[in-house]
């Protein structure tokens, strides 16, 4: 691993309905890719605006590339927030030349950046002519301009169908394997797997685990997940006294199970629910992911 | 500062579109946006006219043709300014502008410039209206366009402040016309400047009250409180004052929502 790109010390920062994110301490590496995790209002967004100088924190320290300055700081951060704005009357070239030139890069980078987001067939027509997946990859497009050491990336998933997704992640896998280093801000756990190679959880504005991503589905080994869709409440405490049973946690429209794996376990969580089963709608059993070990560690549903 | 990570290897690339001139500065960027909305770019040259014309090409009462002349180059400046930041902060724009390597100043300056710079457009096609209706003398036409632009600039300060205060494009009107309202009433545009008291040092310093005199020079050729001169000093003192307002607003500007 490389330098210290970035180094957080007791960073808090809350809004005047108590919610927000701190105190946390993170440190990344040159090279590594993190995944900020949790779900809504966890802080996580909050978290990332702080790291990408937009915010600034009530207490506690954030240091960039072992500096304090954020000026100089954001002339190495690309940063891709969730609003697409862009001047939509322009064409992805003109915006793009704008967001290039401010990084410090010259005019030579913008081919190779639309080609790379598959966006130089319409460079030339107005951003408003775009789909919001374009407007996306545009976004990164404008964030990678300078050659940023660093990339933060808040909710980067979102919007994009499956192909936007598959391309995202082949062009974070091969920017993190050329050497850039990233923090994303996401609950889409199979994205994180796919590209992370750290995980921090957050639940309620606080870091309750920091992990490297094959330790987090290491642990999860012998381990199952079942999914139970349910027209009325199950009974979650009896569920959860079910021998083998990890964790049980309520989404919206019924419960996820983690569990040991063992004979019978089905019938024996099908039990607990007596006459209930009849309003069961669907059940799944599925090999863990990064979603579980959430739910393991946290006691909560990411989809909560 | 440290090297930069080593991009990607991507190949042979086609070069169609790259050698075309691009934006490099926000301020060129938000023009060209602006010259690219042609419908409301139309609309925007257009609507002066409306009054403007009427005005010159009858003999509209002196003082309330200056009276209006002003309000309408005032909340060309406020109206313009205001509501398209407040926009761009409600879009995210100002969110993606915050996080370059721009000085919050220049950020705050370049966007005012680039909307100054289309408003000056439309005070000048006012003034040569005017200038062919009336066939003031050069130097009259001239000090009047000067303080045009400099009226531009301070009601376009007035709105760059009041987007510091609202994300609401709605709620900027309101509070555009709450401020404009007092500061053209104490620049005496419904009453006329008294000769002496408060009323009177406040218009000497509000540019508004200069260039509805400049209106008047320019319709009539004789204005009630200034001459010429004295509006060609003021004009680029109102113009640095708004520009150093502007810079100074850079930082309130980028700090709400932060």
């Amino acid at each position: 691993m490389g330098e210290a790109v970035l180094e957080v010390e007791r960073l808090t920062r809350r809004f005047k309905n108590g919610r927000g994110v701190g105190p946390v301490d993170l440190s990344v590496r040159g090279g590594e890719v993190v995944a900020l995790v949790g779900p809504n209002g966890s802080g996580k967004t909050t978290l990332l605006r702080c790291l990408a100088t937009r915010s600034t924190p009530d207490q506690g320290r954030v240091r960039w590339f072992r500096s304090r300055d954020r000026r100089a700081a954001r002339a190495q951060i690309g940063v891709v927030f969730d609003a697409t704005a862009h001047a939509d009357e322009l064409s992805a070239r003109s915006n793009l030349a704008f967001f290039a030139r401010a990084g410090g890069a010259s005019d030579e980078s913008s081919d190779p950046l639309l080609l790379e987001t598959e966006l130089l067939e319409v460079a030339d027509e107005p951003v408003s002519s775009y789909s919001y997946g374009m407007r996306r990859r545009l976004l990164l497009a404008e964030a990678l301009a300078g050659s940023p050491r660093l990339l933060l990336l808040d909710e980067p998933t979102l919007g994009l169908d499956v192909a936007g997704q598959r391309w995202l992640t082949r062009v974070l896998q091969e920017r993190s394997s050329a050497g850039l280093t990233a923090c994303i801000s996401t609950n889409d756990t199979e994205f994180v797997e796919q590209v992370a190679t750290r995980v921090c959880f957050l639940v309620d504005g606080g870091m309750v685990h920091d992990a490297s991503l094959q330790e987090l589905l290491d642990s999860l080994g012998g381990t199952r997940e079942i999914r139970l869709k349910s027209r009325s409440p199950l009974p979650l405490q009896a569920m959860a006294s079910v021998a083998g049973v990890e964790k049980v946690a309520s989404t919206g429209e019924g419960a996820t199970v983690l569990a040991r794996q063992r004979d019978g376990l089905l019938a024996d969580l099908l039990a607990t629910m007596g006459d209930l089963d009849r309003s069961l709608l669907d059940l799944s059993v599925r090999e863990p992911g990064l979603a579980d070990c959430f739910l393991r560690i946290t006691g909560k549903a990411l989809d909560a | 500062m440290p090297e930069r990570a080593a991009a990607v290897p991507l190949g042979a690339v086609a070069g169609r579109g790259a050698s075309r001139w691009q934006p490099h500065h926000l301020w060129q960027l938000e023009l060209l946006a602006t010259l690219s909305r042609r419908r409301a770019l139309a609309i925007k040259m257009g609507f002066p006219l409306l009054l403007v014309i009427p005005l010159a090409a009858t003999n509209a009462p002196q003082f309330f043709a200056g009276m209006l002349l002003t309000i309408l180059i005032a909340m060309v400046g406020t109206v313009g300014t205001g509501v398209n930041v407040t926009r761009s902060r409600g879009s995210g724009w100002l969110d993606r502008l915050a996080v370059l390597p721009i000085p919050a100043w220049r950020v705050s300056l370049e966007i005012f410039f680039a909307g100054w710079l289309v408003d000056c457009l439309q005070a000048t096609l006012v003034l040569v209206i005017l200038e062919i209706a009336q066939r003031p003398s050069p130097l009259v036409i001239l000090a009047t366009w000067l303080l045009a632009l400099a009226t531009l600039a301070f009601s376009g300060t007035i709105g760059l402040a009041v987007a510091t205060l609202t994300d609401n494009a709605g709620e900027a009107m309101l509070f555009l016309a709450v401020i404009l309202a007092p500061l053209l009433f104490l620049s005496g545009l419904f009453t006329g400047v008294p000769a002496e008291g408060v009323r009177y040092w406040v218009a000497q310093i509000l540019p508004f009250s200069y260039l509805s005199d400049g209106f008047q020079l320019v319709l009539h050729g004789n204005p009630p409180y200034g001459s010429p001169g004295a509006f060609l000093l003021a004009a680029p003192v109102f113009l640095l004052v708004s520009l150093a307002a502007c810079a100074a607003l850079g930082r309130p500007l980028m700090a709400r929502g932060a």
